[in-house]
């Protein structure tokens, strides 16, 4: 219980120029935690979920990885910065490597993992996501799950405390997403820390140990999928979960 | 003189002259191509003065005209108390110039590629220089081949600035001076100069379309 959590929001407040898009935010997610993230187009999931690992600055407020503050810039950054991955919408592998060299940039270069040993583990995180027939290959001769899952598999190379994922299933065409929540549900599973932004209501349910409800810049709501499902507490979460139960 | 009483007499004196420009060629696009490089990274970089010194470069040496530069490096350093070589003039000149275009098609380059994939490298926890060394630079190159084998051709057309200063062996410009003050070449001893200029520059046009198609990026 008095365990240090993975990350630590508190206070955070942003803006995008008179736009708040994070109001007083604070959150705390424990190791092997699994928080999704919901909430209206616009409502600043993306933008929480990138701040975590400063992708976007703020204007106040502390951001603690393992209990460590995250600084604002500089190689400590960089280095804290790696031991959060983060899983994008639109994939973002280097398009000139291959799917290999994709999964080893990171810990070759960033962790200075002996180019040997950063392709064996590659090949084993390759295997693990279903991808390892596909290593020689560029991204863009991939399907866009095949690609995701390289993306998880990039994320996973770095031995990250936690993985951010903003929408991963998002881009992708429906006959792909179920292969990408399988795996993200297997890693969850085996005890990933895990912020996911997502609309799969499936997955939440299934898979989350809570779910967080964001709206216009604030948590509304934190609560276990069962709880958050049947009983939301606030009208927009109400609101939000008729409009998303109707399509 | 028609064509074969010139290479008859000359033809040994075009091999090497064509040597020379291609010599000339080589080492000016080589440097061209780390300078372009370097002033492109510092173009970028999160350091102001180094952007300064970088697009101060940059709109200093796009506009300079290549003879302006030479007779400066021939005739305004020694005021300096620097006497270089009349070859090492020429190629510090056909260096500079190229360098400046080159780093302008590699920003054109650079803007190829995704703000995604720079996020994805921040997230891994890749500093700046690595970031442009791993994801940036290679893209950056790859989709700049075209604009490059042109400059390539540029930079061979800018070595007949060799031809304004005395060297031995001469370049192939030199070459038809040298010739039309020995004999009488007239209009041919150009005429043969200029085919072995297209030439070459057919070949580099084809290779550079070769390696464009190679090394490509889909997306
Ligand atoms: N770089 C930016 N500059 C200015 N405004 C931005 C920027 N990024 C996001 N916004 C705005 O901030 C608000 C929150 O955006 P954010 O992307 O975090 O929402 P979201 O909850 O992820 O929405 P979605 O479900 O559509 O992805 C939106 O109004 C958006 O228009
Ligand atoms: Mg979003």
């Amino acid at each position: 219980m008095a365990q240090t959590p993975v990350i630590e929001l508190r206070h955070i407040q942003k803006h995008f120029g008179t736009l708040h898009v994070l109001k007083d935010i604070n959150l705390s997610v424990a190791q092997g935690e699994v928080v999704v993230i919901i909430g209206p187009s616009g409502s600043g999931k993306s933008t929480l979920c990138r701040t975590i690992n400063r992708l976007e600055t703020i204007d106040s407020g502390e951001i603690l990885i393992d209990g460590a503050a995250l600084p604002q810039e500089g190689r400590e950054l960089a280095r804290l910065r790696a031991q959060v991955g983060m899983v994008f919408q639109s994939f973002n592998l280097f398009a000139h490597k291959t799917v290999l060299d994709n999964v080893t940039i990171g810990p070759m270069d960033v962790l200075k993992t002996p180019k040997q040993q950063a392709r064996e583990e590659a090949m084993t995180l390759l295997r693990r996501v279903g991808v390892d027939t596909q290593a020689a290959k560029l991204p863009a001769q991939l399907s866009g799950g095949q690609q995701q899952r390289v993306a998880i598999a990039r994320a996973l190379a770095m031995h990250p405390k936690a993985i951010l994922f903003d929408e991963p299933t998002s881009a992708l065409d429906p006959e792909m997403i179920g292969e990408v929540l399988e795996v993200m549900t297997r890693l969850a599973r085996e005890g990933m820390t895990m912020v996911v932004v997502t609309h799969e209501m499936g997955f939440a349910r299934k898979v989350a140990d809570r779910v967080v409800f964001m709206d216009s810049g604030e948590i509304l709501e934190q609560n276990t999928p069962e709880e958050f499902f049947t009983h939301p507490q606030t009208k927009r979460a109400q609101d939000f979960l008729d409009s998303i139960l109707k399509h | 003189m028609d064509i074969s009483t010139l290479l008859t007499q000359f033809g040994d004196k075009y091999w090497l002259a064509l040597l020379t420009t291609w010599q000339l060629t080589v080492i000016s696009f080589a440097g061209a191509l780390v300078l372009g490089v370097l002033l492109t990274v510092c173009r970028v970089a999160p350091v102001m003065p180094l952007r300064w010194v970088g697009d101060f470069y940059v709109q200093i040496f796009r506009n300079i005209p290549g003879a302006a530069l030479l007779i400066l490096l021939v005739y305004a350093l020694p005021y300096l108390k620097v006497v270089l070589p009349y070859k090492t003039c020429v190629l510090t000149a056909t260096t500079l110039i190229p360098a400046a275009f080159c780093s302008e098609y590699l920003m054109a380059g650079m803007n190829t590629v995704g703000k995604g994939q720079i996020e994805a490298a921040r997230s891994l926890g890749m500093t700046f220089p690595q970031i442009l060394k791993n994801v940036v630079m290679p893209q950056a190159l790859r989709s700049s081949v075209l604009p490059l084998t042109n400059l390539l051709v540029a930079t061979m057309l800018t070595t007949a600035l060799a031809s304004q200063v005395p060297l031995n062996p001469t370049d192939l410009t030199g070459l038809v001076s040298y010739i039309n003050t020995h004999a009488v070449g007239g209009v041919t001893a150009f005429f043969i100069s200029a085919v072995l200029y297209c030439g070459t520059a057919v070949v580099i046009g084809q290779l550079g379309s070769w390696l464009d198609r190679k090394v490509r990026l889909q997306r």
